[in-house]
């Protein structure tokens, strides 16, 4: 009976999980493939705070370095966030998509449903396990790197379990909100929070203990890559994750269910207020519907809002003070670094302000966080709207399909641009606090390419969205081609041969000029917003030419 | 029909793949008339539709509205039509006022006189957002979308899904005097009782093919009678078998039930100069038994 509940739950996540652990083997694969060929004293002689941060164990050979890197940080990620993105839709998910009260009808009560989730999410978090911990055995054997002395089973079960516990997290809070996104964004925000502040309070002298309050500590801080499984650590997960799942029945039999869902902003309760709701219903109201770009854009405002906030403050202000307090040996051992190495993790020269932003900000994360707007944003204009059966009646109006798309690739832009500006003014204040020097122009040049290479990425799920009116490959596509293409550009330069070939990324035209100290590279950008000009204006001819969707 | 035509189609095919959803539709309809557009689940009602709006491109054959093609011309032809689609979608998160802002900020010249008095007649709730109305009532904010521009044609695809009988009602009326201005409507429809009620013709669609356009008192009066005659004695079926027009016949004792196409004064006569008829009871015919017989040949064939 709980057979099928169970077999649906585990059908319709089969295929993301296997997708994640796949993409996971391979990168295991081509790390170890590159740290075999180069000479690991580089990491291995860091100094102990900078090896904590990048989860690279002591003593680390190729095996430990590829496995802690690759599986103590994307793995460990990855497998939490397929575990808490099952358990925030175990309950919070059927009633969001409205599906609960056909669910339910059936002679199945509300802790049978939940135990069937619970039993998908177990069995899908063991299955991913296991491929990984399959690789981690398969990989080395076919690269002929030795791998004595590394204890994979009981690393792969601390994964396991580690995952399970923001699952089962995710799950809690669903049952008991009924809403998705609070259960899966609190959890995401437990897990972001506690990984920062175990990688950071062992650095404080005095504060080391204060990581053992995050629950990312009891994964592998007690190193079972090495010492096996710490079965106190594991303990605490799983105790932790059984008050949960308990908690989870209690809440979900206990309170009304909800019927499909419609958020409640700020806006709103502004609206509802008679004191504000003049000013409210102007802005979330006329204004707000006034334009297709603005009722655009405002649909993904909460999205504009965490990216921007997390660029000005964490990856802005935060990093320079915090640069100030980093070990002084650190930075004179950055320049031991060879510069090709520096290239794969985003170029700069650590024993500098720049150097500094450029790996810890701008390397990664500026680009991932304008890009999560641009494709979001790109990939749903056109695609979200047909998925959701709006664009019939929005193209039922006197404006051409053109205008749309247009409308759309504008409300894209104006939002890479705002993440852009938060990132240059974050980075400019923390030059400022942490008195740095840094020059204002060439943070802007910086934060200006890096907005115009995520707004190409942007252009490429727009002409996907516009092409296919699939919203999945729309998201999909461009995140494996930014993927492919950033690490295409960090590693061709390697091999002098290949470095040629690096042009063909769109990243090359991004730092490859270091326009953090050389300021702006005005050929680079006009290349990349150039790329973009085209995707956008080959969206418009792919809209024009097909037939909507209708989605059943 | 000296009156203009308002929405031309000729040969107008659309194929998905092997899947043939319309084949070869040829239809006029008139300025000033309402055109019920009948026809079951997946029979190409709104393929037909949706074609007219440009939202897919026929496979052949071409269409008009207000003699503009309407692919060539479909922006300009967008500022003289309302649409409702099927399976009506808006956007949750939106009030109905702000939907209606919106639509209105895209389409120009809406007079807010009018969205009052349409909300008023629909007794619709503009407040809310709309995914926290019912469907019904999510419906009349699509319905007061459509008609708040006094367009020229209106296209409507299962417009009345989820209303109430007496709002219904008063949607019927509205659709009746956009008629009688002189203005087009497109109505698809599986509520019979609605298309018998306001349409002047209906077209009926199946497999993707036009089987009938008629008027619908022509349709009415082709129609098979169902009547039911009581006698003083027990009668004989072969008595009614004799009368030309007379098909199915079911005798009882006393009472005979037949459906009949013919004149009733043959049957009358007839019958009468071998019985003392009692009662008499007749009805005429209504959409429905209409619509079903279309569509029984369907099911024999």
């Amino acid at each position: 009976m709980l057979a099928n509940v169970f077999t649906k739950s585990t059908w319709d996540r089969w295929r993301g999980t296997t997708i994640a652990v796949v993409s996971l083997t391979v990168m295991l694969l081509f790390a170890m493939a590159v740290y075999r060929d180069i000479d690991l004293a580089i990491y291995t002689d860091l100094p102990e705070a900078l090896r904590a941060m990048m989860n690279i164990p002591d003593g680390a050979d190729v095996g430990s370095l590829a496995i802690g890197v690759l599986y103590g940080l994307y793995g460990a990620f990855t497998l939490a966030a397929l575990a808490l993105s099952m358990g925030s839709a175990a309950i919070a998910g059927e009633e969001r998509r409205g599906t609960i009260g056909i669910l339910l009808a059936n002679p199945k009560s509300r802790t049978h449903v939940l135990a069937a989730k619970t039993a998908a999410m177990v069995l899908l978090i063991g299955a991913a396990t296991l491929v990984l911990w399959g690789a981690a055995h398969v990989v080395p054997a076919i690269l002929d790197v030795d791998m004595t002395g590394m204890r994979v089973g009981p690393y792969a079960f601390h994964l396991f379990v580690n995952a399970l516990f923001y699952g089962f997290l995710a799950m809690a809070i669903g049952a008991w909100t009924g809403s998705r996104p609070a259960a899966s964004g609190a959890t995401v925000a437990v897990m972001v929070v506690s990984y920062f502040a175990v990688s950071v309070f062992p650095l404080v002298e005095g504060w080391e203990n204060v990581a053992r309050a995050f629950p990312w500590y009891y994964f592998d801080r007690a190193n079972p890559v090495i010492n096996g499984v710490h079965w106190g650590h594991i303990g605490l997960l799983v105790a932790a994750s059984a008050i949960f799942l308990v908690a989870a029945a209690v809440g979900v039999n206990r309170r009304d269910l909800k019927d499909q869902e419609v958020g409640v902003t700020l806006i709103d309760r502004l609206r509802a207020n008679p004191m504000t709701q003049k000013v409210a219903d102007r802005l979330a109201g006329s204004t707000r519907v006034s334009r297709i770009w603005i009722k655009t854009a405002s649909e993904h405002q909460g999205l504009l809002l965490v990216t921007a906030l997390v660029m000005f403050f964490m990856m802005g202000v935060m990093m320079g003070p915090f640069y100030t307090l980093f070990d002084q040996t650190v930075l004179e051992f950055a320049d031991e670094f060879p510069e090709a190495i520096l290239a794969a993790v985003g170029g700069g020269d650590m024993s500098t302000a720049e150097g500094w932003y450029q790996v810890e900000t701008f390397g990664l994360m500026a680009p991932i966080a304008v890009m999560v707007v641009t494709v979001a944003i790109g990939a749903r204009a056109l695609a979200g709207e047909e998925a959701r059966r709006t664009m019939g009646l929005l193209l039922a109006n006197p404006i051409p399909r053109s205008r749309v798309v247009l409308e759309k690739a504008w409300a894209m832009t104006v939002y890479g641009l705002a993440v852009g500006l938060a990132t240059f003014a974050g980075v400019a204040a923390g030059s400022l606090l942490g008195r740095l020097g840094m020059d204002i122009g060439d943070i802007a040049a910086t934060s200006l390419l890096v907005t115009l290479l995520g707004l190409a990425f942007g252009g490429l799920a727009l002409s996907l969205s516009a092409a296919t009116g699939r919203v999945k490959i729309a998201v999909f596509a461009p995140i494996a081609a930014a993927l492919g293409f950033h690490l295409l550009n960090a590693f061709l330069p390697l091999n002098d041969s290949l470095a040629g070939y690096a042009r063909w990324s769109p990243f090359y035209y991004y730092l490859t000029s270091d326009p953090l100290t050389n300021g702006m590279h005005w050929g680079h950008g006009a290349v990349l917003a150039g790329l973009t000009v085209a995707l956008v204006g080959l969206s418009v001819v792919l809209f024009q030419r097909r037939d909507l969707r209708q989605p059943g | 029909m000296t009156a203009q035509i308002t929405i031309h189609t000729e040969g107008l095919t659309k194929h998905y793949g092997d899947v043939r959803a319309l084949v070869d539709l040829d239809l006029d309809v008139y300025a000033g008339e309402v055109l019920g557009f009948l026809g079951p689940n997946g029979a190409g009602k709104t393929t037909a539709i949706r074609t007219l709006l440009d939202e897919i491109r026929p496979t052949a054959g071409r269409a008009e509205i207000l003699g503009m093609d309407t692919h060539e011309s479909a922006v300009e032809i967008r500022r003289h039509i309302g649409y409702v689609p099927g399976d009506l979608a808006l956007y949750p998160n939106l009030t109905g006022r702000d939907t209606l802002t919106y639509f209105a900020n895209l389409r120009g010249g809406v007079d807010w006189s009018h969205v009052d008095e349409l909300t008023r007649r629909l007794d619709a709730d503009l407040s809310k957002k709309v995914g926290d109305l019912s469907s019904g009532n999510r419906q009349k904010v699509g319905v007061i979308q459509a008609f708040m521009n006094r367009p020229d044609v209106l296209v409507m695809d299962e417009p009345s899904a989820g209303l109430d009988p007496l709002v219904q009602r008063e949607f019927q009326a509205m659709m009746r005097e956009v008629a009688a201005e002189g203005r087009t409507v497109f109505l698809s429809s599986h509520t019979l009782s609605e298309v018998q009620r306001v349409a002047d013709r209906v077209g009926i669609i199946r497999h993707g093919r036009l089987v009938a356009v008629e008027s619908v008192a022509d349709l009415r009066s082709k129609a098979m009678r169902r009547i039911e005659l009581e006698f003083d004695s027990p009668v004989e079926a072969s008595v009614f078998g004799a009368v030309p027009g007379v098909r199915e016949i079911t005798v009882e004792d006393h009472r005979a039930v037949l459906t009949y196409d013919g004149k009733m004064d043959v049957l009358l006569k007839t019958v009468a100069d071998r019985y003392d008829l009692v009662d008499i009871t007749t009805r005429e015919a209504d959409l429905e038994e209409i619509f079903l017989t279309y569509y029984r040949d369907e099911v024999n064939a």
